[in-house]
């Protein structure tokens, strides 16, 4: 089901042209009634947000009254939270796994999407119900046997290993809907380069993939917010070693581990989810491009 | 999708042909072997050894020792909390979805509507799906604390009732279900994208024939979404059978139990309403370390994701295009 | 007739399934370690400990640093703010990186680290070096870190549970003296109850099972229950000290407000290891804690005056006042490590060298754990530190006792205690009955 072109662009399901009096009072009323509702969801969406940065920026004892304005306003707060020791090494920990696990996913998950694409051969059927299969499998169902293997077998638990190593071995979502995106390709361009006498991996890289970027990239940034919002991997394999933990493992442990108050993990908070938010400002036609193909081309 | 070799008359078996298949075999498995090796080490081999210590007694010291199915009648029969945490994820199975594709589609149709502004819209719906989750668990059980919370401060002051949110054994999953409906923007935009697809055409025409925008949404919107909602039915039941980390994390940061220092940690806090499925293999795993219990649970969790899978798969194989 | 590519195909699989098969049954030995090494030998042990507070790991450094100038030749890695669950993942996966002496902030687990042998014996190494431990160490701490003979834990300092009161409440209600018996405690917990519209502008004491230190198995030790019967069977069904501890409790919900009053006033309390803890805050007038409460109040700018007293007990046990739940942080040597006789050294000056016990207890404010540390004039004479001595030395005083799936049981009967007190559950009896079966299961499938 792939819809590149549709039909009419429509900006809004109704039409009006020159309507009679009844129906435009009746589409005012509609107009005022939709307005309303979407202002007022729109500030219970956005309500949390200013919550948490109210409350960031309170002092210990007022984070623990019904108060919802911050009297004095402590700034110094989103300062604090960095001194708080690991924060830091969160941080770099998020980033590593991050970055690498990314990485690593495309390079071994877009030859595996161009072969359940590109090529015809038996068994291909029965791939892709693998792929699915694997991307319907919790974490949790395979996750008591690799433990032990990580850490009896191989010692690697208390480190990022274990995470990123298997991203070097493609991943079921990223391949299914880069093979998705792929299957797009017309059939044209491929066989064009076959009879210029590329090899397959030269039509990988000089046809399918540059035009596949929107969904590398999509793939890509899917990918990295999985690492980055990843809690159940970290909290496997670094929680017995601080100096490995993730921003998502870390945070959950700030409030009892350092013994602080809701202001202080209200600003860790924000730090945490600023980054995303101000990379969702400056890249939004990529993210917005990414989760649309998802659903349009899965 | 054309060009499939035509399998009526198989061509001779020349020497060349054999070549070329061999090249061809050799080239698959190039750029499968990934794949390939990753399957066999992440997902058979786990599985295999997971079904096989569901039958063993191993506590990570000495080597498993073959017990039949003990583990099964405990985890079953006397483990207290396998059928709550079971209870709970088909829960959250069947009011998430459900309630993440209406709130998605109404919100959708909402912002297409709004013609002015829509782009400000779109990003304060679509912002909190970004959250990352530990920080929006966070949040949310700082926002609804039931003492000192800014809701239950608002809710006071126009004089309604406070409840206890993740405090308290009735409300703890509708405060997750409220959690999951503010990330609800990836499906929100996806949405939008396929409503914007409908023909224009096909509402005119409906209109003509005096339908109201009822009945539009009925018969023209509907049928057209109906691969689009199927999908987000089965993204939507793949992350709530895997939905481990905000009930986990509301649990323990609600109680107030420090835990840290190894104490038995009260699961599904407040009264094992917060219990997942997932959240057991942890407990008898790396908790307890009864790995074979641990291994049970998991088989299940397995189970039961293949057979959601497998029944949204023939509902819905239309738009996967598995066969392309 | 066989293509090549379909032979290829039926010999991978056939040698995958069988790489399968070997795989799976191969990865599982177990690692072992061994005392066979030179204790005078130049070496590094790994010590894990739970202490993260900068004054608390410098008071753990002290001590390792006057070990260090005793035992040059051994030299100490410490590694702080570790949990049991991360003790119990690094002792399975043993390697170059788990630890050789590891010390533990609860008691729960020591019977699972007995049974499992994720700890050694000390029993051994005791015997090598002349240490008689009934001599040694106060019964209490004994029994907490032993199994069915197992010594495989030694007592490293000790936390005696107490009643902490607010002077200036007392004194604002008339109360001149603290509470002994449980009629005299209920009595002053609702006089220095404040309600005030839906919630309390003071309240007495937080009974709640989820109010921190005030746990079924602390308000228990008063009346001194029996757990397990001698054949390790769960006892709880048939022990009148319990159940009538779970009634004691449940009357005095009702009498300070009920469930739902007092389960909302609790979530407005801060956490409780800061300087927002509710007696600190004087949210309570009275709570049950440890001894180290005293220096954290002392440490902060509370403005809390407040006294120490022995928690009470039952009106029909009067005569056992002044004693009171006792537990402790354990330390033990891991059965993964190659250096046991170095680390053997380590432990033994930890926990028996009575000048160090002496001063990492005044360092931390906890109760040292041997007889001779405990009666030493170095300790911390303030009255209200000596209060939780003498709590530590009644011969009354109990602790919970080990089992081989740890601390499961406490939890079993804590849930017991949410559900009877939130009225979930009414019948008390078969909800004991129903927690004595799950706890024989629970610890007939660890085993």
């Amino acid at each position: 089901m792939t819809t590149t072109t549709s039909q009419t662009p429509a900006t809004t399901p109704v039409t009006d042209a020159a309507p009679p009096a009844g129906t435009r009072r009746q589409a005012t009323l509609q107009w005022v009634a939709v307005h309303i509702f979407a202002v007022t969801a729109g500030l219970l969406f956005v309500l949390p947000f200013v919550f948490v940065g109210l409350t960031a920026l309170m002092s210990d004892q007022q984070s623990l009254t019904r108060d919802l304005w911050p009297h004095p306003f402590e700034w110094h707060n989103l300062v604090d939270v960095w001194h708080t020791p690991g924060f830091g090494t969160w941080w770099r920990n998020t980033l590593i796994y991050a970055v690498t696990g990314t990485i690593l996913t495309l390079l071994s998950s877009i030859p595996v999407a161009y072969a359940l694409a590109c090529f015809r051969f038996r068994g291909r059927n029965l791939a892709m119900m693998v792929v699915i299969a694997t991307m319907m499998l919790p974490p949790q169902v395979a996750i008591v046997p690799l433990y032990l293997v990580w850490a009896k077998d191989l010692h690697l638990s208390g480190t990022l290993w274990p995470l990123i190593i298997p991203m070097a071995f493609g991943d079921a979502f990223s391949i299914f809907l880069l093979r998705q995106f792929m299957l797009t390709v017309p059939r044209e361009y491929l066989d064009a380069a076959k009879v210029d006498g590329c090899s397959d991996l030269s039509v990988l890289l000089r046809v399918v993939l540059p035009m596949t970027r929107p969904a590398i990239a999509a793939v890509g940034l899917f990918q990295f917010f999985y690492c980055w919002n990843d809690y159940f991997g970290p909290q496997i394999y670094t929680s017995e070693n601080p100096a490995a933990w993730t921003l998502s493992y870390g945070l959950q442990s700030f409030k009892s581990a350092h013994h602080t108050n809701w202001n202080l993990t209200m600003a860790a908070t924000v730090m945490v989810m600023a980054p995303v938010i101000l990379l969702f400002f400056f890249a939004q036609k990529a993210f917005i491009e990414g989760v649309t193909l998802t659903g349009v081309k899965g | 999708m054309k060009g499939a070799v035509a399998s009526g008359t198989r061509p001779r078996a020349t020497p060349e042909l054999r070549a070329r298949k061999r090249r061809e075999l050799v080239r698959n498995l190039a750029f499968l072997s990934p794949w390939l090796l990753g399957t066999g080490l992440f997902f058979l081999y786990p599985l295999v050894t997971t079904v096989w210590l569901s039958f063993t007694h191993y506590d990570g010291f000495t080597s498993p020792v073959w017990t039949g199915v003990d583990n099964w009648h405990y985890v079953l029969h006397e483990y207290s909390f396998f059928w709550p945490a079971l209870r709970n994820t088909l829960w959250f199975v069947v009011v998430i979805v459900s309630l993440r594709i209406v709130v998605g589609l109404v919100l959708g149709m909402t912002v297409i509507s709004v013609k002015r502004g829509s782009s400000v819209f779109r990003t304060l719906f679509y912002a909190p799906y970004l959250a990352p989750p530990v920080a929006a668990t966070l949040a949310f059980v700082f926002l609804l604390n039931p003492g000192t919370g800014p809701v239950n401060s608002v809710l006071g002051k126009l004089g309604l009732p406070q409840p206890g949110w993740f405090n308290d054994p009735a409300w703890s999953k509708p405060a997750l279900a409220l959690l999951a409906v503010w990330g609800v923007g990836d499906l929100m935009v996806i949405f939008m994208a396929a409503l914007l697809d409908v023909p224009r055409e096909l509402y005119e025409a409906a209109e003509l024939d005096g339908a109201g925008s009822l009945r539009r949404f009925r018969h023209v919107t509907l049928p057209t979404l109906r691969p689009i909602l199927g999908f987000a039915a089965i993204t939507g039941v793949i992350a709530m059978m895997q939905y481990y980390t905000e009930p986990l994390v509301a649990g323990q940061v609600a109680s107030g139990q420090i835990g840290g220092s190894g104490q038995q940690v009260e699961p599904g806090y407040p009264a094992g309403s917060t219990l997942t499925l997932p959240q057991l293999v942890y407990n008898l795993g790396f908790q307890r370390f009864d790995i074979g219990a641990a291994c049970v649970v998991a088989v299940v969790l397995f189970v039961l994701s293949m057979v959601f899978a497998a029944f949204l798969m023939r509902r819905g194989s239309v738009f996967l295009g598995v066969g392309e | 007739m066989t293509t090549p590519s379909r032979l290829t195909r039926r010999l991978a699989a056939g040698g995958a399934l069988t790489a399968l098969a070997l795989s799976v049954t191969g990865c599982f030995g177990s690692s072992k370690g061994g005392a066979n090494d030179n204790p005078n030998a130049d070496v590094t042990i790994t010590f894990w400990h739970g202490w993260s507070a900068p004054s608390e790991v410098a008071a753990i450094q002290a001590t390792i640093d006057g070990f260090e100038k005793k035992y040059p030749n051994v030299h100490v890695k410490a590694v702080g703010n570790i949990t049991d669950d991360k003790i119990n993942q690094a002792l399975r996966a043993g390697g170059p990186n788990a630890p050789d002496v590891v010390s533990s902030f609860t008691t729960d687990n020591v019977g699972e680290f007995c049974t499992s042998h994720a700890f050694v014996d000390l029993n051994p190494f005791m015997k090598k070096s002349g240490v008689d431990p009934v001599k040694v160490f106060p019964a209490a701490q004994r029994e907490y870190t032993q199994f069915e003979g197992n010594q495989c834990a030694l007592p490293l300092l000790s936390d005696a549970y107490g009643l902490y009161y607010n002077k200036a409440d007392f004194k604002a209600a008339g109360i001149t003296s603290p509470p002994k018996t449980y009629s005299e405690f209920d009595a002053d917990a609702v006089k220095l109850t404040k309600m005030s519209g839906d919630t309390y502008s003071q309240l007495g004491f937080m009974p709640l099972y989820h109010g921190y230190e005030s746990t079924i198995t602390h308000f228990a030790a008063q009346a001194s229950p029996t757990y397990f019967t001698s054949d390790g069977k769960s006892n709880v069904a048939n022990d009148p000290p319990l159940a009538s501890t779970y009634e004691w409790q449940k009357a005095l919900v009702g009498k300070l407000g009920g469930y739902a009053r007092l389960d909302k006033y609790r979530t407005t309390f801060g956490d409780e290891f800061s300087n927002n803890n509710p007696f600190m805050t004087g949210q309570v007038a009275m709570a049950m804690d440890g001894e180290w409460r005293g220096g954290m109040i002392d440490d902060s700018n509370s403005k809390v005056d407040y006294g120490v007293a022995p928690f009470p007990v039952p009106d029909d046990q009067a005569d056992q006042y002044g004693k009171g739940y006792i537990t402790g942080t354990i330390v033990g040597i891991a059965s993964t490590s190659q250096k046991q006789n170095a680390a053997w050294e380590f432990v033994q000056y930890l926990t028996t060298d009575t000048d160090a016990v002496v001063n990492f207890a005044n360092a931390i404010h906890n109760v040292p754990s041997t007889n001779a540390a405990l009666a030493s004039p170095k300790l911390d004479q303030s009255p209200a530190f000596q209060t939780f001595i003498k709590i530590a030395q009644n011969q009354y005083s109990n602790t919970t006792p080990s089992s081989p799936n740890g601390g499961a049981y406490q939890l079993t009967l804590q849930n017991l205690g949410y559900a009877y007190e939130s009225g979930k559950q009414t019948d008390l009896q078969a909800g004991l009955e129903e927690a004595a079966h799950t706890i024989d299961t629970d610890i007939a499938q660890a085993q």
